[in-house]
Order: C-alpha cells, then structure tokens, then sequence
C-alpha cells in the first residue's frame, strides 16, 4: 500500500471525531456564555437559516445517541421516568429530558438551554418534545406544518395534481419560513443577511452531492464502509455541519477514502458473504454488539433507510436554486417531506426495491423501535411485500433506539443466526 | 462416527445419540441456570441409557439458546435450522412446523428440503410460551403434568384477554376470586395461548402439512384449539419424537457435515 493510500485510510473516521469534538465544544461554549442555541430535528434541518444567524446548533436526536453509545443513556431515561414520563415514551425523548434536568450535564460536554426552538409534525413525538422544552425553559418555540400526508396519486411526479399540490405547498411553506426568519431575527437581534444565507446554500449543494456519491461506493462488493456505523458519523456531519465549509471538506475526505478503499478492495466486513439493508436505525446502547450480530456472519449493512430520512435532508438530486434562495428552501422542504416521511418512511418498498437492486442486496434487516411508533408501524407489512414480490428474505428484531432495558441479547441473537442460516440456503437456491 | 445433537434449551436439556443415521441413546433433563453443566449432564445422561462412553463421541452438535455455553461443541446452529430439518426427516411433506417451547412460540416455514425459508417468532413478552402456562398452574397450586387434565374437565374456559404474562397471571387471579373453577382457568390460558402461537403462523402465512411440536403437543385442547383458529389440520409427532426434534436435526445436521467434509476429501 502506498503512503498516500495509508494517509487517506481511516480520514473520515478522525476526521469525524475532530469535527464531532469541535461541535461539542462550541456547545458548552455557548452553555458557559450564554450565546444563543437553536434546537432542531434531523427531519428537517434548518440549520442553512439557522447559521445565517450565528445559532449554536443543538439536534437533541443526536445527543440522545450519543448518551447511548457512551452507555449511560439508562441513567438519563429513568431520571426522566422519576420526573414522570412513562416507560412508552420515545427513548431520545427521555434520554433528553434527563440531561436537561441535569443543567445539560452530557458525557460529551454541556448542552446549552434553547434561545429557540424549532419543531415540525414530520414526527408527532416533537411537538410534544418541544413542549417540554417551552415549558422548562419558556423559551420560544416555532412548529412547522410541513404537508406530507397527501393520496399517493397526487404525489406522483409530472402529473397536473402534483404540481398543483407541490405549488400549494410550498407556498405555505414559505410563508411559514418568513415567519421563523422574523423570529429568529427578534431572538438575535441580527438581521436576515440573505448573501450569507446563499452561501449555506451554495455549501449544502455541494455537500448533498459528496454525501450522495459517498452512499453510492456501497453498491461496490465489497462494500468499503457498514452503513450503521460510518452512517452514524455522516449523518451526525450532515445534520450539524450542513452548509458549512467543514461539513463539505469533510464529505470530500469521506468520499475519497471510500474510493480508496474500492479501488484496493478494502471490505469493511473482511470476508464480506451477506449484503443488507437496515430499515430503522441500531440499538445505540448495544451500537457494536448490534452491528457485529451481523458482521461476525459476514453480513454487511449496505445501506439504510435512516441515512435517507435522517440523512440531513438531503434529498437525492435535489439542488438548491441560489436565484431565489428562500423559495427554493422552501422547495426543499416539502420535497424533503414528500420524499423522507411519505416516500422513505410510509412507502418503503418502492426504496428498499430499487437498493436491493443497485446495491446487491441479499436480505433486509427490520428492526422495530419499542418506544417509537412512527418508524416502526408498518414494518412487517413492507417486508411481506418484499417476500412476496421481490423474493427477498427479511429479519424482524425488536429493541429499542437507545433504552438499553430493551435489549434482550440471546433472543435477538437466536433470530440474527437463524436468519443467517436461512440466508445462506436461500443464497444458494437463487444461485447468488 | 457417534454423533451428539444436544439441545440447550431455557427450560430443558435434551440429548440425542446417533450413528449412521439411527438413534442410540437420548436424555431429558431441566437445565437450570449453567448451561455448560447442563450440557455434560444431558450427554452422561444420554451415554449411560445408551451404554456408551464419552470418548466414542466423535462430534457435538449443540443447538438452543445455550448452544454457545457448551464448551466441547464441534457446531453451533439454531434450533430453528435444526428441528425444521429434522421434523422434514420424519414428515417430507411438511411446510409449516409450529413449535411452543417453555419460552418460545417458533412458527417455521420449511421448503421441500427441510431449509428454513421463513420464521416468525413470539414477541419478548412470556404470554405466548409455555412458561406462561406453567406460572399459571403454579399459581393455582397445580403442575405442568395436570394441565391436560385440568383443561379437559372445564366446562366453560374462562377468558384470559391480556397480551402481558403479569397483567395476565392478575386476571387469572380475577377469575379465582370470581369463584371461576381452576379447570376453567387452564383452559382459559390455553385459549389464550393457542390465540398467539396461532397468530405467527397466520403471519408466517403457512401452508400444509402443518406439524405441531413442543411440549405442549400432548395438550389436546391446545391442538383442538389451534386447528379450530386456523382451520387446518395439525400432524403432532409421538412426544419424544417432538420433544428431541432440535436435538436430533442438531445429530443429523452433524452427520450431514461430515458427510460432506468426508466426500470433499475423497473429491
């Protein structure tokens, strides 16, 4: 191997920590000096606008996680359960409450109380997240009406009722945008500098694109990166970091490692046999148990549905129009809710059929959230299809996103090796 | 080559010896809490009724959730790989294998050749296993061996809704209070029981031959129930057949195995 293919190996990874650190530490910055922090959800990110008023952003799904992956996200849940909150309750929700009941104390560093919030009802949870927040904080609190729920008819491209609709949507939409841009302009002081605002745009193209290409080097076998757990880095990068120079530097790292690694046919899972989908995001309380059930059969995550929905937003081919830029914003908006909630979300198959497809997939992976009834509802109904149209075998398991009471290791285990086992004879039926 | 399927199962251990084919000796244990001495005990116990020694085993099959505890294993798989195979063994005709084990409700589908093609089981929860079962007639002073018996004499199986093994052991008390009999309350869980295990096969979609395994084959409400519910016809092993169903597809698996490894040398 050659030095310079030795000095790209392993660069989104360090430099994924460095930027993850760097994020941490503008966080308890503005904990410590009291500058202004915006909450916002990886469904819908705001954070083009949000920068454009020097906001500190906090996504509260994120940190959630991260109490998860450092192991004491049970800590932060029961300390909201002893507040009140049921055991039902969404765990990022719980594991939240609980850092803000300890003054935004994080294994990480210091979560800074919202100058404002902004929410949307792409999931029904956040509105009700949000409230918590108001209520603790009385901090104001914008909820978008983002349009998703239409006939599937009526989403269908080209079609004089999809751009009636879509026209219609965005319209509400950017009405719904001015109102925020003057709210965040009251919560600031600053005005609305829509040069500045421009140039995030102009970053986001081109970090939409890298982030992209980066999910495409995964239709290569074998696979360069396991999409649970390099996903969750691009993900993290692309919510906290979208628009931004850094955030676009760093896809450009990722992407040329990756390209690396396919041109010297570095597999992430060494000896890769099994190519999958994940629908639904890992157990992150059990992040590399739960990723080497799967790796220790050989099995690799190709791709998943969350570094779609939950991917910063980034809506496949979409581009912004620098012209107009709080139009096309708004354009992004509706057409990322189209396409996350409605299409990715409710409408799986029709994305997991075109992944099994391009990225050669060989099983699919569903895994139902006990405390999260959005992602989860619909689940086996999708696999069935898949069965039953695509001949492609899927896996139910069922945990939680980061409530580690959840886990039940040897039943999960049991399910995980039987599937392989099927797996394996099934591959070879289909002569795969 | 002796082969040992052993199935390391939550509740019980079961062994099975085989040589070409042929079963030589089995054993029936609980398992306890160590799975690793449960698995000795099991294969002594299977040795003796064989009159075998420990050095004429030649390879171990272990299956069943402790399948990874058991130290001398030569093979680990699933008992869902292994009773579907050996349960193909004993019916070709098999397509859909419904297994209700102490813990587990296991509906399988297996195609022509006994590979497992699609599986469903129950939800974490202990309201659709056996367990359930036995915690109930605990409670009411009874063991698993009267369950048949009980549920035969109720007269009117009294209703047990919940989908939760606790909030259900409080509606089990409900009804004793109520002055409901304990023969009605037994047939009550079954209902229940059978409504569950049922429900996966439903999901699983399955197709004929059904075959139903696990303990509670020998409960002919159980069977009666589900039949009624899913409006097929259950074939149910003889008990032993059923019951070391993991345990001889692990022996025969096994063999198959070295079946191959052997004919990969002399290729």
């Amino acid at each position: 191997m050659s030095t310079s293919a030795q000095e790209i190996l392993g660069t989104s990874r360090r430099e994924g920590r460095r930027l993850m650190d760097l994020w941490w530490q503008r966080m308890t910055e503005a904990a410590q000096t009291g500058h202004p922090a915006a909450y916002v959800f990886v469904m819908a990110p705001l954070s083009e606008l949000l920068l454009t008023f020097d906001f500190v952003i906090n996504a509260p799904e994120i940190t959630s996680l991260q109490t998860a992956i450092r192991g004491q996200s049970q800590a932060y849940i029961q300390l909201a359960e002893d507040y009140g909150f049921s055991p039902d309750i969404c765990g990022y929700v719980k594991a939240d409450v609980g850092v803000q009941l300890k003054q935004g104390e994080h294994p990480y560093g210091r979560v800074p109380k919202p100058a404002l919030v902004v929410t949307n009802n792409v999931c029904n949870t956040y509105i009700k997240w949000a409230e918590f927040w108001e209520h603790y904080y009385g901090c104001p609190v914008f909820t978008f009406d983002l349009p998703g729920w239409r006939g599937r008819e009526s989403l269908r491209e080209g079609t004089e009722a999809f751009r009636e609709t879509f026209e219609n949507d965005c319209r509400y939409v950017l009405g719904q945008l001015r109102e925020l841009v003057e709210l965040c302009e009251r919560v600031t002081g600053k005005p609305f500098d829509i040069d500045r605002f421009r140039e995030h745009l102009r970053e986001a193209n081109r970090m939409a694109e890298l982030y992209h290409a980066v999910c495409d080097t995964n239709r290569h076998v074998p696979a360069p990166f396991n999409a649970p757990l390099e996903g969750v880095t691009y993900q993290g990068i692309a919510n906290l970091y979208r628009g931004t120079p850094e955030g676009t530097r760093y896809f450009e790292l990722a992407l040329e490692e990756m390209r690396e690694r396919v041109r010297l046919g570095m597999a992430a899972v060494p000896d890769e046999r099994f190519r999958l989908v994940l629908v639904g995001t890992a157990c992150y309380s059990h992040f590399r148990r739960f990723v080497e059930l799967f790796s220790s059969w050989g099995g690799v995550f190709v791709h998943s549905t969350y570094m779609v929905f939950a991917g910063g937003g980034f809506l496949p081919g979409f581009r912004y129009d620098l012209s107009r830029p709080l139009e096309s914003f708004a354009e992004q908006m509706v057409r990322a809710t189209y396409w996350g909630w409605t299409g990715a979300m409710f409408y799986q198959q029709e994305w997991l059929d075109q992944v099994v497809r391009d990225w050669k997939v060989d099983g699919i992976c569903f895994h139902g959230v006990k405390s999260c009834r959005t992602t989860s509802t619909g689940l086996p109904d999708v696999r069935e299809w898949m069965r039953v149209q695509r001949n492609v075998p899927g896996l139910f398991i069922q945990s939680d996103l980061v409530d580690p009471r959840l886990w039940s290791d040897a039943q999960i285990k049991n399910r995980v090796d039987a599937f392989f086992e099927a797996l394996a004879a099934h591959k070879a039926t289909a002569g795969r | 080559m002796l082969v040992a399927g052993i199935d390391v199962g939550a509740t019980y251990t079961k062994v099975v010896l085989c040589h070409d084919g042929k079963v030589l000796g089995r054993s029936l244990s609980p398992t306890g809490f160590n799975f690793a001495r449960a698995a000795e005990r099991g294969l002594s116990a299977a040795l003796e009724s064989a009159g075998l020694r420990r050095e004429d085993v030649g390879y171990v099959a272990a299956t069943g959730y402790g399948r990874h505890m058991v130290p001398f294993r030569d093979l680990a798989l699933t008992d869902l790989t292994a009773q579907a195979w050996a349960i193909h063994r004993l019916y070709p005709d098999a397509r859909t294998i419904l297994d209700i084990g102490g813990q587990n409700v296991k509906a399988i589908r297996v195609d022509e050749r006994g590979r497992v093609r699609a599986f469903r089981l129950n939800d974490k929860c202990a309201a659709g296993s056996g367990a359930f079962l036995e915690k109930t007639m605990r409670y009411m002073g009874y063991t698993a061996a009267d369950i048949a018996r009980l549920a035969e004499a109720a007269q009117d199986p009294a209703v047990v809704s919940s989908v939760c093994a606790v909030f259900a052991e409080s509606e089990v008390i409900n009804h004793l209070v109520a002055g409901r009999s304990a023969e009605d309350v037994c047939a009550g869980a079954i209902v229940a029981l059978a409504g569950r295990a049922g429900q996966l096969v439903k999901r699983l979609r399955g197709e004929p031959q059904y075959v139903l395994t696990g303990g509670l084959t020998r409960v002919p409400l159980m069977r009666r129930c589900l039949e009624q519910d899913l409006r097929v016809s259950f074939v149910v092993p003889p008990e032993e057949e059923g019951v070391y169903a993991a345990a001889l597809g692990a022996a025969q698996l096994a063999q198959e195995r070295l079946r191959r490894t052997a004919q990969r040398a002399t290729a």
